[in-house]
Parts: structure tokens; sequence; C-alpha cells
């Protein structure tokens, strides 16, 4: 396989079987249209490459910015997509909730910018949302942009119709599959599929799938929202089924860890989704039949979000010297002392505040090591020797408080803690000084 | 699939907000006695919202006032009583100035904030309060004041706007208020000029957003303009976040889930209407697309007063990766607030009669100023008080007002009753107390404006007075 680029790696993916015994239905074969193994990671580079492409000529020869409402996937591949010609690119959100995909998209020299929220005064007679703002911005001629508008572009759907579509016919040997599932975010994937499907086989049952609504999976739309989608057209589904946050991290972890497919949310979702319709009309069938729903995008992206809603995934066994496993009674016999002794003390002073504020005003002669690092440091052991006098110092005096009693029950004999904290310094009228 | 079930969007009610409407008897002597509408506010509710603010500080093991935002409500009752506890006031004019010093806050718990005219700075200098500037202007026009009458040194702040984010932009609308963050060197300047007459404590904010991602770009930066300001010499020690918490209005988040899910459908024509006229409260259907934006506030809202506090200062700081609330501590800076709507929160209600009905036509004898619910898009049922109890089924009705005016629509959407009212009954319009009271009342048709009493318990008994009459200091039982 020898490319001119990188665009040319993007579709063509396998169609890769799920194991019987994983997903346990006993007439249907269940087959996982691979998108996350697209070049940029996920099913919307061929949407991107569909809908930059003809925008292209004219944007190079203007030197335009790229510019498109998006959540995650379709802003990557639309970056590095600009980037190859040259063309600085633009994601305009209010629905970026997952901060590994700000980070990555800045890594890709994206700009971002997120849209205000609601009004707390709200003043009902003002139509002039953000959103409609940018888009009257955006059309006005010369105004600097080509946008790719992916909600409404039809070339989101021909992506899918000329491409994933027909090479799902093909692997399943010329043949429609029966039943189609996939998760509706533009809903540019189900339509484009749904169609190509159709051209073969009238008859393929397209479940569409989307987000409970108090529900929040990363790239695709709840049941309300998609009803803000230009491209969705309820006539392509047979039936729109919703998933929850739950099912599909179950999803993904069936994936992940049985099926060999790093898959994100949506496609768990899709893979949970399509068991649970199908499994009711497995029992009632005489004769076999085939499924094929989309695995969207990667998992790698996730961690925050996997983290924030499943903690136990990531539990990490116990470590050493945790504060947190002081007692009450430790901590409240933590050696302490007062503002008037503090100002003789002969040994080092650690204040456990952020940089920030130690730059700004602190006790002179102290040396700075944030809490975090602080914390970080005691889980390797003393970070001073037992002969050295150690004064800690924090705003109010609790954290050192907790520190020194740590410090006392790991075996330091002289470390005390500034009682009342550098605020009690402040307010008793001892200097401090600028770094 | 059309939902045909009555779509309820039931209010949150505090225990003692639900024993006030318990209490028919009292609130039928109350509409006969002065009038409808009436305003009732109910005090004592109060310290508890207070409280709810403090213990958000105490987690957070910061200091700093809370000022109540005046322009919530204009009730004397509910200043008086907070005047007895540690709030502070925010005022916005003159006469709320007077007001807040004759309800009892004494200058040091005084904040006047927005733009003020030199009548309003006059007094707040000589009374001594803190003047929150909202332009370079304004402290030129105090300093010119204090120098020329000879007034003692005012303590200010500055407020500030637009401020820049790195990385992710961060968008606010703008706003007409503040100093732009990037000016703050010549407003200090400026202060220095005027060290005389004027001593800077610290710098503010006041977003009108819900979004508190822009608010922690806002802290972030009055962080850094207080760094300046040390830099400079100028001895700064507070941050004021101005106001801004927001309400929960509503007791059951799946009501307001599949309420506004039905009113999108609606929209689409994909079941009868829910509104007057069609009304899509922001949204519109664009050849079988729902486009627009719904303009409502988001009725139910699980984390908001304290508890939004708490977020943002739980929120990690933008830049500097460190949540806000522990960088406020580090810094050792004062944290001052001024929630309106959220400490008022479940302190009254609005009570009306029910004059007329006609099919699902209901009119009250108030108009759509007196219960300004709509017109500030919050969506909540009001509660039905009959004389004698009825059982029927479920009504929608639309609530029509008392002027001859077609839009005059205290609902533009069908409200589902527990029966079809008839007239006499009286409607509550409850958790009203914090902009939807007398914030937009008027005298058009020379409709009187609603009297406003206030009520507490005493003696194991509601007992009322007339708003203006009343002190935190309540008549004994014996004495009635
Ligand atoms: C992770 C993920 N899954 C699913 C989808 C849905 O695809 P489509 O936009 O074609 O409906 C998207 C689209 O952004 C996505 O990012
Ligand atoms: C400067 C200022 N502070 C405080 C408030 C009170 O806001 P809220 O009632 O939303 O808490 C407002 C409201 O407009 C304001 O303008």
């Amino acid at each position: 396989m020898r490319f001119d680029d990188m665009t040319e790696a993007i579709g063509n993916t396998p169609l890769v079987r799920i194991d019987p015994a994983v997903h346990g239905l006993r007439n249907i074969d269940l087959y996982a249209k691979m998108e996350l193994l697209n070049p940029f990671g996920s099913l919307k580079d061929r949407a991107a490459l569909a809908m930059l492409r003809p925008l292209l000529p004219g944007a190079t020869e203007r030197g335009d910015t790229v510019v498109e409402l998006s959540s995650g996937n379709t802003a990557k591949a639309l970056a590095m997509l600009a980037g190859m010609h040259g063309l600085p690119f633009k994601s305009v959100t209010n629905r970026m909730k997952v901060p590994e995909v700000k980070d990555l998209l800045l890594l890709l020299g994206a700009e971002i910018e997120e849209l205000p929220g609601q009004a707390e005064c709200l003043d009902p007679t003002d139509t002039e949302d953000p959103l409609t703002r940018m888009h009257q911005a955006l059309a006005a001629n010369g105004s600097g942009y080509v946008h790719t508008d992916q909600y409404f572009n039809e070339n989101n759907v021909e992506a899918h119709l000329s491409g994933t579509g027909p090479e799902i016919v093909k692997d399943l040997d010329g043949r429609a599959p029966d039943y189609f599932i996939a998760c509706v975010g533009t809903a540019g994937s189900s339509t484009g599929v749904a169609r190509a499907l159709r051209q073969h086989d009238p008859d393929v049952r397209v479940i569409g799938l989307v987000a409970r609504k108090s529900d929040f999976i990363p790239g695709i739309r709840t049941i309300d929202e998609v009803h803000e989608v230009g491209l969705f057209d309820p006539g392509v589904y047979d039936t729109v089924e919703t998933i929850g946050t739950d099912e599909a991290i179950d999803g993904m972890l069936t994936l992940i860890r049985r099926c060999g497919t790093p898959a994100g949310p949506t496609g768990g979702g899709a893979y949970q989704g399509a068991v649970r319709h199908l499994r009711e009309l497995d029992a009632s069938l005489t004769e076999r039949r085939t499924a094929v729903f989309i695995v969207c995008d990667r998992m790698e992206s996730y961690l925050s979000y996997l983290r924030e809603r499943r903690p136990e995934l990531f539990g990490r066994p116990a470590r050493n010297n945790d504060h947190r496993a002081l007692s009450d009674a430790e901590v409240r016999d933590a050696p302490t002392i007062g503002v008037e002794e503090a100002r003789d003390w002969p040994g080092l002073v650690v204040d456990l505040r952020s940089p920030y504020a130690y730059q700004a005003k602190h006790i002179a002669g102290s040396i700075n090591i944030v809490d975090e690092i602080f914390d970080e440091l005691l889980h390797g052991g003393l970070p001073f020797s037992r002969t050295q006098q150690v004064l800690l110092v924090c705003p109010v005096g609790e954290k050192s408080a907790r520190y020194a009693a740590l410090l006392h029950r790991m075996g330091h004999p002289s470390v005390r803690s500034l009682a009342g904290g550098i605020i009690a310094w402040r307010d008793a009228g001892a200097e401090l000084v600028r770094a | 699939m059309p939902d045909l079930k009555p779509l309820h969007l039931t209010p949150r009610t505090a225990p003692a907000l639900r024993s006030v409407l318990d209490d028919p008897a009292l609130l039928t002597q109350l509409i006969n006695g002065l009038g409808s509408p009436l305003n009732i506010v109910l005090p004592d509710l109060l310290e508890a919202n207070v409280e709810a603010f403090r213990e958000s500080y105490r987690r957070h093991r910061l200091r700093g006032r809370i000022y109540f935002a005046h322009k919530a409500n204009r009730s004397a009752a509910l200043l008086r009583r907070l005047a007895a506890t540690e709030a502070g006031a925010d005022v916005a004019s003159l006469a709320e100035l007077q007001h807040a010093l004759g309800a009892g806050f004494t200058p040091d718990r005084i904040m006047a904030t927005g733009p003020k005219n030199r009548e309003f700075l006059w007094l707040a200098a000589r009374t001594g309060v803190i003047v929150n500037a909202d332009s370079p202007g304004e402290l030129t026009d105090l300093a010119d004041l204090v120098a020329a009458h000879g007034l003692p040194r005012v303590r200010v702040m500055v407020r500030l706007s637009g401020f820049a984010s790195q990385g992710v932009q961060v968008i606010s609308r703008r706003s007409r208020f503040g100093v732009p963050s990037r000016a703050l060197a010549e407003v200090l300047d400026l202060l220095e000029k005027h060290r005389e007459e004027l001593e800077l404590v610290g710098v503010a904010y006041h977003l009108d957003t819900i979004g508190w991602p822009e608010k922690a770009v806002a802290l972030e930066g009055c962080l850094a303009a207080l760094e300046e300001c040390q830099a400079r010499g100028l001895p700064v020690r507070s941050v004021d976040i101005g106001g801004g918490f927001g309400v929960n209005y509503l007791a059951d988040g799946a009501e307001w889930e599949r309420y506004t899910s039905e009113l999108a459908q609606a929209v689409l024509g994909k079941r009868e209407p829910m509104t007057w006229n069609g009304h899509g409260y922001g949204l519109r259907n664009d050849a079988g697309t729902l486009r627009g934006v719904l303009g409502l506030y988001p009725a139910h809202r699980p984390v908001s007063g304290a508890g939004y506090l708490d977020q943002l200062l739980g929120a990690d700081a933008p830049g500097l990766r460190r949540p806000l609330g522990s960088l406020l501590l580090d810094t050792m800076y004062d944290l001052d607030i001024e929630p309106g709507r959220a400490l008022l929160d479940q302190c009254g209600l609005v009570l009306t009669r029910v004059l007329e009905v006609r099919g699902e036509l209901v009119r009250l004898d108030c108009n759509a100023r007196d219960v300004s619910l709509e017109e500030h898009g919050v969506l909540m049922d009001p509660v039905l008080i009959s004389r004698e109890s009825r059982s029927d089924d479920p009504a929608g009705v639309y609530l029509l007002g008392n002027l001859c005016l077609e839009a005059d629509l205290i609902t533009r959407r069908k409200v589902f009753l527990p029966r079809r009212p008839e007239p006499g009954d009286l409607l509550a319009f409850v958790n009203t107390a914090g902009y939807f009271m007398d914030f937009s009342a008027t005298q058009a048709l020379l409709q009187p404006i609603g009297r406003k009493v206030a009520v507490y318990r005493d003696g194991g008994v509601w007992r009322w007075c007339l708003d203006e009459q009343y002190w935190p200091v309540h008549p004994r039982a014996e004495e009635s």
C-alpha cells in the first residue's frame, strides 16, 4: 500500500464479525464496521474530506479559515485536513465537554471558541442567540471563513452513500444486511449508509440510536436535539431508540475487553443498542440474519469521561503515607505553633500554597512547595532529614496540620504547623514580602 | 407518539411556603381586604438562604460578605429582615441606597453597584459605603465630589469585564457594564492620582450568564488584576463576583424534560399546540427541522444558589489549573457575592383572583407585569386555591391578564390545573419574590399595583402585616 497523502487512507475499513459467544445471539451474525481505523481516528474523516474537498480551491486561494461547529471528531479531521493545505481551522462549540478533546485540538493547531451560556436574567425577546449570530457572520461574503456546515451539508451524507454503505455490501458478498444500527450525531453516516443499503434491498431495517435526554454521550445527539439537525429525516429510520451512558460504557467495555476493539462510547452504545434490539427478534427467528453496526471512534479521548462516570475502572492501590489515612485524633494532636513563636522560627519554613499566591506574598525566607507536589513527595518518604526543623504554612492552618501530623507519623521529630495559617499571620500584622 | 397526559410543571415549595398555601382562610381574608393581585413575602425564610451561602464559604474556608442584590425585590420587610442577619446590601440606585440605610444596614455593609448619577455618588460617599465603580468616568466624578465637599476617603472597587481567555477561547456576551480588563492599567493610574480621595479595596465582575466556565475565566482574570494592584503597591483585599447563582424552580426534573420534549414536538407540528398561537419560545419549524434556541430559563436547575457557588469555587482556574476556591484562599482575598434571585428563593408568592372562565380562557385580576414569569422565561404552574374542595378532571387553560391588550397573557402556554377554576377561586404564583413580583409592575390603565404584605409565624399561626409595617421585631402574640 503506497499512498501520496494520508487522505487516501480514509475509508475501506474492515467489517469484523463479533464472536457469538460474546453477544449471545443464536440466529443473527453481528458485524462491526470498524470506522475507528480511519487515519484521523473516526468515521468523520470521510465526511470532513467530502465536505472540505469542493471548498478547498477557493479557500486556499483566499487563505480562508475553515470553521465548523463540532464537539470533536469532525473538528479533529478538519483540523488535520486544513493543516495539510496550510489553512487555519477554528471550531466553535458549546458542546465540547471532554477535556482531552480540547487539548488534542489545540495540539492539532485548531482555534477553539466556546459560545456563552444562557443569560441569567433572560430576555426572551432576544432572538439573536450567539449561534444565529455566528451563522450570519459566516454567511457574509468575504468573511474570511469557509463553513463546512456538517449538520446541513449533503456531502456529509454523500460520503457514506458512496463509501461506507457500498463497502458493507461488498464485504457481505453483495448483499445488504437485514439490520443496520447506528448512532446519530449529524445523521450523515446513518442516512448515507441506509440509502446505499436500501438501494440493494429496500427491506433493510434501520435502527437509529440517540442519547437519553438527560445523558451525555459525546458525538451524538439526545432524543430532543436530533430534531435540530438539518440532515435528520425521521423517515430514514424504522425506529429511533435511546441509549444511556451506562449502556454505552458497558458496550464499550465489551468491545475493548472481549473483542479486541478499542472503541469509544458511541461504538459501545451502538453495540449495546444493537444487541438489545436484536435479542428480542432472535428468539423468534427461524432462518439466519445479518446485522451491522458502526464503531465510530477510539477510546483514548474519553479517559476523563470514563473516570468521572466509572471511577472504579481506574481504582489504584492505596499509596504509602496518605494523609487521608490519618485519624481525627492524629490531626487534632498535630504539633502547631502560634504566630508569635513562628516569628522566631529557627528552621525551614515551607509554604504549601500555590506558586501564584506565594509570588505575591509570603513569609520572608520561606520556600514554596505547593500541596499537590508536597503530597506526591511524601508518598516516597521523608523529603527532609530528621534533624531539619520544619514549619509548614498553608492558608488557614488546616492542610499544614494534616501534613504535620503525617510527617510526625512518618517519624519526623521537629515538624510544626502554623496555627491559623498565613491568614492569621497577616491578621496579626506580621510581615509578608513579595518574591 | 404524541403524549396527551397533562403537562405539569410543579413548583418546588419549601414546607413554610406550603403551609401558607394550606391556609385558605388567611389567603381569602387577605385578598378580600387588600385586593388582587397581592404580593406576599416570607421574610423569615431569608435566614436559611443566607446560611446556605455561608456554609459554602465555610466549606472552602473563605471569608467575605454576602450582599443581597436589592433590585430583585422592592420589599421593605425582606430588606429589614436581611438587616437582622449578617448579610449586606447591594444597592443599584439612590433610592435603593436610602432604603438600605433606612432598613438598618450600616454603611460598612452596603455596596453601591451599577451606573450611578452624582446624587447617588454623593450619598454613597457621604455615608461611606463601598462604591463599586462601573467606569473610569464614575471614579473621576466621585473623586471630584469627595474633594469639592471635603468628604472622607471613599472605599472603591472597580468592576471589570471583557476578560481574555487562553487556549480555548471562552466567549462571553458583550456587556454594557464595567471597565475592559485590558484597560486596568489606566484605571490604576487614575486611582493613584486620586489617592487622597479614593481607596481601592478590590475588583469585581458580574456576568449575566448561567455558564460557569465564563465566570471561571472572569474570576481568574480578577485574581490577575488584583496581583497587578498589589504589584503597584495598592493594598487590595477582596474580589466581588456579583450575582447570578440561579434558582431551581421545579420539583421534578422529569416534568421539565417531558415538557420541553413535547414543546419541540408541538413546534414541529407533531402534536397539538401547547401554546397561544403556537408560540415556540424561540424554537421554530424550518421545513421540518427545529431551528432557533429555546428562550427559557432552565427552570429545573439541580445545581443552583449556594450549590452553584460551590461548583464555581471547585472548578479549576483555566490558566493556573488549580481550583478557584484554593487560589482565593492561597492569595488571602475575601470573596464578596451579590446574589439577588438566589437569596429570595421561596421567600414570596403573588396571589390573584380568578375573574372569568370562558372555556380554556381564564382571566385573572392582575396582569402579566404583576407576575412576570413569562417575561423572564420561567415556566412554573400556579397553585389553585378553591373555596370548597371540588373533585374534577385536570383542565388545560390559558391565563389572561386584566389589561385590554392582546399581549397581556400571564401564560403564553396552556397551564394544567388539577381542575377547572371558577370565578372567585384564587391562584398563587409561588416562589416569585426574585424579580417576578414587582420588578416590572406598572400602573397601565390605572390598574393598581399589587399591595405587599409580610407573613410570619407567631404562636403557631401565620400572622401578617403590611410590608412597610414590618420590622424584624415581631409583635408578640398577646398583643393581637
Ligand atoms: C464519536 C461519534 N460517534 C457517532 C457520531 C455520529 O455520526 P454522524 O454525525 O454521521 O451521525 C459522531 C459524529 O460526530 C461521533 O463523533
Ligand atoms: C451587578 C449585579 N449584581 C448582582 C445582580 C443579581 O443577580 P442575581 O439576582 O441573578 O443573583 C445583578 C443582576 O442584574 C447585577 O447586575
